[in-house]
């Protein structure tokens, strides 16, 4: 086991334990743990179900209605996903049922068909030809080293508002994807948990969302 | 440069995002780190994808907006809808049968004396089905044949419900145990699924070929009030007063349930006995 794996397992077992017993505490009745995973999730969980509905209100039900999901289902939760899968999962049901209902197609259930087209993470102009003779696929245009101060940049309000515009400009699969994953902060694990896709295609909508958010900031990246 | 290992940079780059997450097999990973060693150009992309990275985590952390209003209001659906609380629970759950509504862990007695009224049973799945709940159907063949023909007619073919999980049948031909054990777990996998709620639809077999005896009947609904009050579920019992014995209308009936529903009025039940205390009397009698 690498060493990376041997912590992640590690933190894994300390959430499992903290999953019980916050699943516990919610069973009991204890206001403060339900407090702190409102403050904790639902931040997150409002991101998510404007994804789907456009609507704020509309969306603001969907959330209200996945914490009664979680509240009158805390008995019956089996634990067989974490505590933050199942309420991802929960509000990611009920967002595709109401986005059907309010008439709007919902692009999600065919993710597997989203990954067949191969795209380039890179602009192929950017590297010599395949079939150069001493360098094929080398850079010719590689990307410019990062400067002294990456950590301001990170925490500019214009960094914010250039990967805003790049995440909208995403595919809805994507963009999905990615705000789970690098956004919120869940495994690909908890991903595709979430929404019901293999990991293979996961990694493969990941990459081309990462991909296409740092082609856009490259021009604002040559400065930090 | 191309690597003695042969990555090209082109290739490389489509490795990135795995190799981010650790998600390489150990071999691939090695020829990247290979590749890496000497190309300052890949390493300034990798340098790039992980302050991307990095900077889509920061949008969440500088995102968490406060909404006390907000978070007053989930407290209080946590204070009043929960299962740990005790009070009354909102009848939040349509029952599809006349204009009724139940609350989540209800286990109701219907009972019904004419066709209308046992048709009407199809309209409580149906009424679920609507709104993307699990719905089981535990019935003797009889009933059951009339209840998938009702919900066709509702427009919700039963073929296709149950091929998408939203539909289950569980029989009634093992023994009591069992049944309520695979009850439990088709409503608790519903539940992990992140369903709303699971309706559950008994068209008991009094009598039936391999169903069991009354008195095991009689105890499974003794259990089933207790095994669900604190789920997501609404379980409902048709008693058809046209057929059954007086015994099985008062002791399952009546003495089983909370709460009854008769035409289109659903009451609690006076009449209703608690499990621990009609099971001990149901053994006492021989």
């Amino acid at each position: 086991m690498t060493e990376a794996a041997a912590n992640n397992s590690g933190a894994a077992q300390v959430a499992a334990l903290d999953n019980l017993s916050v699943i516990d505490a919610l069973r009991r009745g204890d206001e403060g743990a339900f407090a702190r995973l409102v403050d904790q999730y639902h931040p997150s969980l409002r991101r998510v179900a404007r994804l789907y509905i456009a609507n704020r209100a509309i969306a603001d039900e969907v959330v209200q209605d996945t914490w009664l999901g979680v509240i009158q289902g805390i008995w019956a939760f089996e634990r067989r996903s974490s505590l933050k899968t199942w309420i991802f999962r929960i509000l990611i049901n009920r967002a595709k049922t109401r986005a059907a209902r309010e008439g709007r197609s919902v692009p999600f259930p065919r993710f597997d068909a989203a990954v067949e087209a191969a795209e380039a993470a890179v602009a192929p102009h950017r590297f010599q030809p395949v079939d150069h003779p001493t360098e094929p696929g080398r850079w010719t245009h590689p990307p410019p080293d990062l400067g002294a101060s990456p950590e301001r940049w990170l925490l500019a309000q214009e960094t914010r508002q250039h990967l805003q515009s790049a995440i909208a400009e995403l595919p809805e699969h994507q963009r999905l994807v990615l705000i789970l994953r690098d956004v919120e902060g869940c495994s690909t694990e908890e991903v595709c948990n979430a929404l019901g896709i293999q990991e293979t295609n996961t990694r493969v909508l990941l990459h081309r969302a990462r991909a296409k958010v740092r082609a856009a900031l490259e021009p604002y990246l040559k400065r930090v | 440069m191309v690597s003695s290992t042969g990555m090209p940079c082109q290739e490389l780059v489509e490795r990135v995002s795995s190799y981010l997450d650790d998600a390489l097999p150990p071999a691939e990973r090695g020829r990247c780190d290979e590749h890496l060693r000497t190309c300052a150009g890949c390493c300034a992309y990798l340098a790039q994808m992980e302050l991307v990275v990095s900077a889509l985590g920061e949008l969440r952390r500088s995102e968490g907006e406060e909404n006390a209003a907000e978070k007053a209001r989930l407290l209080d659906l946590f204070r009043t809808r929960a299962p740990h609380n005790r009070a009354p629970r909102e009848r939040s759950v349509p029952l599809g049968i006349a204009d009724a509504f139940a609350a989540p862990g209800d286990h109701i007695g219907y009972l019904c004396e004419d066709d209308q009224e046992f048709d009407a049973t199809a309209g409580f799945l149906a009424a679920g089905l609507e709104r993307d709940e699990v719905c089981v159907l535990l019935g003797h063949d009889a009933a059951n044949a009339r209840v998938l023909a009702g919900l066709e007619r509702h427009g919700l073919p039963p073929y296709d419900m149950q091929r998408r999980d939203r539909l289950h049948t569980v029989s009634g031909q093992q023994p009591t145990d069992a049944l309520l054990r695979e009850i439990d777990v088709r409503i608790r996998a519903a539940v992990d699924d992140g369903v709303p709620m699971v309706r559950v639809l008994g068209h008991l077999g009094w009598e039936q070929p391999r169903w069991p005896a009354e008195r095991e009947i009689l105890s499974l609904e003794a259990r089933v009030t207790d095994a669900v009050r604190n789920l997501p579920s609404v379980v409902l019992c048709a008693y058809d007063v046209r057929w059954l014995s007086g015994r099985r209308l008062l002791l399952g009936g009546l003495e089983c349930h909370p709460l009854t529903l008769r035409r289109a009025a659903l009451r609690h039940n006076e009449h209703y006995v608690a499990a621990e205390q009609f099971l001990a009397r149901l053994s006492a009698d021989v």
